[in-house]
């Protein structure tokens, strides 16, 4: 256990390296903020000076050293847009998207976990087809529109929540269903067919055949074996919330970090950018290593 | 080994839930309070608790504090409630006094200006010549600052004594007074900053308007509270929230629900909604914006021949396009000096030309009777421009113009726009935040034009730099006149309309959107 958890910390090392390569080459080559920074009025002199302050001038690898120098010692550089230091920019978002993102989670986890435990377990009745029907149709909404229309059914008709913002709890119902609801209609499905093949296996009619109570084989003994693969997308899911959803975040108006990505990338703020991707890359590898934990947690079998 | 991993897992649970916990912040009254109300009855951030509060729904975040370092209105529109300048433009955009009293102009490069008495910054540092002197020679000295290039005219601000600046002008600058009454111009606390410096400035502002700076939750809201010792009328709110909601569809949904007392910016399609809604109503301004076809007019393109411009300006329908894209929220004009412009041509806004026959029969003289190629620019970021592009491209095929269409993505467009890589034809608003027309002909003279119109006119030429530095009013303003005829007749520039600025408002306060569009709160009363 031990062992496998330094092995994991030491394997973060270089592939955070590998990241803040590939993102600063790519922040970059693709544009030129100096160009978006001028007034319509700046002379190619302007534009000069203000190249050379931000240290664009100088060669790309240079750039890079003096980055990676930096970033050795916690600074993520200064944002062009905001004149202060990169990083507390970037970590201010982060309560705000957890919270969503741990909302998010939970609104899918309650409605896919009995739906997809019934839908398997009352296969092919009407009431399989229905929330098999369902899950498609979750998934198939595009979150702007399922949004818009909840904001119009339920601030808007009813005046139950209100529309949009961050700070209340009602402020959080509507987009945390909004994104939820995408979720929860593919763990639902999820749920389901791995449901499905444990009720199958030669263990479960054991269990059946001891004269074990129904609901004991269904919750003791399958749906715990079943729940290896929704972790996988459950951790896969977490760090796509918080790497920011764009389009949720916009509607809802939600300070969260897809705003801020969007609009660095939209201004061409490198280091607001790079410190965002570095970050998120951070959630990413952590949340899959959690889920490599909660493995090992759900079935014994597999070893550290 | 099970229990390990169980007690790491709940540690990562209770973890995410304290962030979430700790970081919901109490409630607003205009947030919390939409939830009880009904729809329609724009009730709900009013008069919490007896105290007098203002939400404002704005697309964009401010740029930050950094006066100096950012060029962009809408940021602008909400600093002027915590920064005042030396004097001010009114609802009808005549200047008047706000922070100097007098003013005058004491030779072709000074200018002096006695400072109101009494003043004080929103720290209690009283507001003295000092901190004129720091404001001005800061933006015009730094050449690293945005706004650099609209205060390097100034030279050096002298002290005359606590309550008495010179400003010295590098050349006579008759446009002086618009130039400090504008974005970059709001008076700094020089004290404060040299001891505090930028950075803590950046999260606690101070200057010396109606409104002091409470919080800022970037991509959130910016909150201002009244400043009890403001030195003209008393404020009219206690509390004012700017709320950046950059969704239209959302923000117009705010506004019908009430949690928020104006809508910035709303589409042109939701103002019917608005205004038969109980509760609100819509509002619509003109604004500095032109929307305009730069045509070069360099030898060897198809357009070099004036012909070739003039019949591309006759056979674009301007009002179809109003009408239609726009839902009639613009007007067509044959100018970029509108009203409400030092130098703006009555005769020559609210009209245009348009005759596809004498556009073909151009052509034909012109020696273009099978058609003509060229190529057309504009960003496809914003849909307006894409339409507008799109059917001026159906129009000039009508006639015979050939047009290539190219979208591009805005950033893109914006390095060729700055690069000067531009073809033949290109669409692009222009604003106008000095409403002076010395800011409109800036790319027009022969230097100006260079790589972009490649329009070179003696006439132009002359008149601009007499008019830059002219002193008499009278004079400069038919110098402008001049420039605007000879651009409508030769058309380096073809001038599309003037857009309209939409704002929903709740029936619960009175509000006249501006031509520059700021948003004073103080304009903005309970009805």
């Amino acid at each position: 256990m031990k062992g496998f958890l330094i092995k994991a910390v030491l394997q973060i090392i270089p592939v955070m390296f590998l990241i803040t390569l590939i993102v600063f080459i790519l922040v970059h080559v693709t544009g030129d903020p100096v160009t978006l920074m001028l007034s319509e009025t700046a002379t190619d002199e302007d534009r000069r000076v203000l190249t050379a302050a931000l240290g664009l001038d100088q060669p790309l690898f240079v750039q890079y050293f003096k980055y990676m120098f930096n970033l050795l010692q916690g600074d993520f550089g200064t944002s062009f847009r905001y004149n202060t230091a990169a990083l507390p920019i970037v970590l201010e978002r982060l309560p705000a998207t957890f919270e969503l993102a741990a909302a998010s989670m939970l609104v899918a986890t309650l409605i896919s976990i009995p739906l997809g435990i019934l839908s398997a377990t009352k296969r092919n009745s009407v009431l399989d087809v229905f929330i098999t029907g369902f899950s498609v149709l979750g998934k198939a909404m595009p979150s702007f529109w399922l949004g818009i229309m909840l904001i119009l059914f339920f601030s808007v008709y009813l005046g139950l929540f209100p529309v949009s913002g961050r700070g209340t709890f009602a402020q959080l119902v509507l987009p945390s269903i909004t994104l939820g609801a995408a979720i929860a209609a593919e763990m639902t499905r999820l749920i389901r067919s791995s449901m499905l093949e444990i009720l199958s296996q030669d263990y479960i009619r054991t269990a059946r055949s001891k004269g074990l109570w129904e609901t004991i084989v269904v919750y003791k003994h399958a749906f715990r074996n079943s729940l290896i693969p929704v972790v996988t997308i459950m951790a896969l899911q977490t760090s796509t919330l918080i790497g920011g959803t764009l389009i949720t975040e916009a509607i809802f108006s939600w300070p969260g970090m897809g705003q801020l990505v969007i609009q660095a990338v939209n201004a061409r703020d490198m280091a607001i950018v790079q410190a965002a991707v570095f970050i998120i890359a951070l959630f990413v590898i952590v949340s899959n290593l959690l889920a490599d934990l909660v493995y090992r947690l759900l079935d014994p079998r597999i070893k550290i | 080994m099970r229990k390990l991993v169980s007690v790491s897992m709940v540690l990562v649970v209770a973890l995410t839930l304290v962030l979430a916990g700790c970081s919901s912040k109490p409630s607003s009254p205009a947030a919390s309070s939409s939830s009880t109300d009904t729809k329609g009855t724009a009730q709900s951030s009013a008069n919490a608790g007896g105290s007098k509060h203002l939400t404002i729904a704005i697309p964009y975040d401010v740029q930050g504090f950094d006066i100096h370092n950012h060029n962009n209105t809408p940021t602008e529109a909400v600093h002027v409630n915590l920064f005042s300048y030396l004097v001010k433009k009114n609802e009808k955009q005549v200047i008047e006094p706000d922070l100097a009293v007098s003013w005058e102009s004491i030779d072709d490069t000074t200018w002096r200006f006695v400072l109101r008495q009494g003043v004080k910054f929103h720290n209690g540092d009283p507001f003295t010549s000092a901190d004129v002197k720091y404001t001005l020679e800061r933006v015009s000295k730094d050449d690293k600052l945005l706004e650099y290039g609209n205060y390097k005219q100034i030279k050096e601000v002298k002290i005359v004594d606590e309550y008495t600046v010179d400003i010295i002008t590098d050349g006579p600058q008759p446009a002086l007074l618009n130039r400090l009454s504008r974005l970059g111009s709001g008076m700094l606390p020089s004290k404060y900053l040299e001891e505090q410096g930028w950075e803590k400035f950046q999260s606690n502002p101070i200057g010396t308007g109606p409104y002091k700076f409470k919080q800022w939750i970037r991509d959130d809201r910016l909150e201002l509270v009244r400043n009890p010792d403001y030195v003209g009328d008393a404020p009219n709110w206690d509390e004012v929230t700017f709320r950046v909601i950059p969704e239209d569809a959302t923000r117009v949904a705010e506004l019908l629900t009430g949690g928020v007392d104006i809508a910035v910016n709303v589409p042109a399609i939701d103002m019917d909604r608005i205004e038969s809604n109980e509760g609100t109503h819509a509002a619509a301004t003109p604004t500095q914006r032109v929307i305009q076809l730069n045509v070069r007019t360099k030898e060897g393109t198809v357009t070099a021949d004036p012909r070739v411009r003039e019949a591309i300006d006759l056979a674009i329908d301007k009002q179809a396009i109003v009408d239609s894209i726009y839902m009639g929220a613009a007007t067509p004009t044959r100018t970029r000096v509108t009203p409400g412009n030092f130098g703006a041509k009555a005769d020559l806004f609210g009209t245009s030309l348009y005759d596809p026959e004498r556009a073909k029969q151009l052509l034909k003289e012109a020696g273009y009777e099978k058609g003509l190629k060229l190529t057309f620019n504009a960003s496809g970021d914003s849909s307006k421009d894409k339409e507008t592009a799109e059917l001026i491209t159906a129009m000039l095929a009508e006639v015979g113009i050939e047009a290539k269409l190219e979208l591009l993505e805005n950033s893109a467009y914006q390095e060729k726009f700055r690069g000067r890589t531009f073809d033949e034809l290109v669409l692009i608003p222009f604003g106008n935040s000095m409403f002076d027309a010395a800011l409109a002909f800036s790319r027009i003279s022969t230097q100006g034009a260079k790589g972009e119109t490649d329009y070179s006119n003696a006439e132009v030429d002359r008149l601009l730099a007499a008019a830059e530095t002219n002193m008499n009013a009278k004079e400069r303003e038919q110098q402008y006149f001049k420039v605007q005829d000879i651009i409508a007749q030769e058309r380096p520039f073809i001038y599309l309309f003037q857009e309209n600025a939409n704002f929903g408002i709740s029936d619960r306060v009175e509000f006249s959107p501006r031509l520059d569009e700021m948003l004073y709160a103080d304009q903005v009363t309970l009805k």
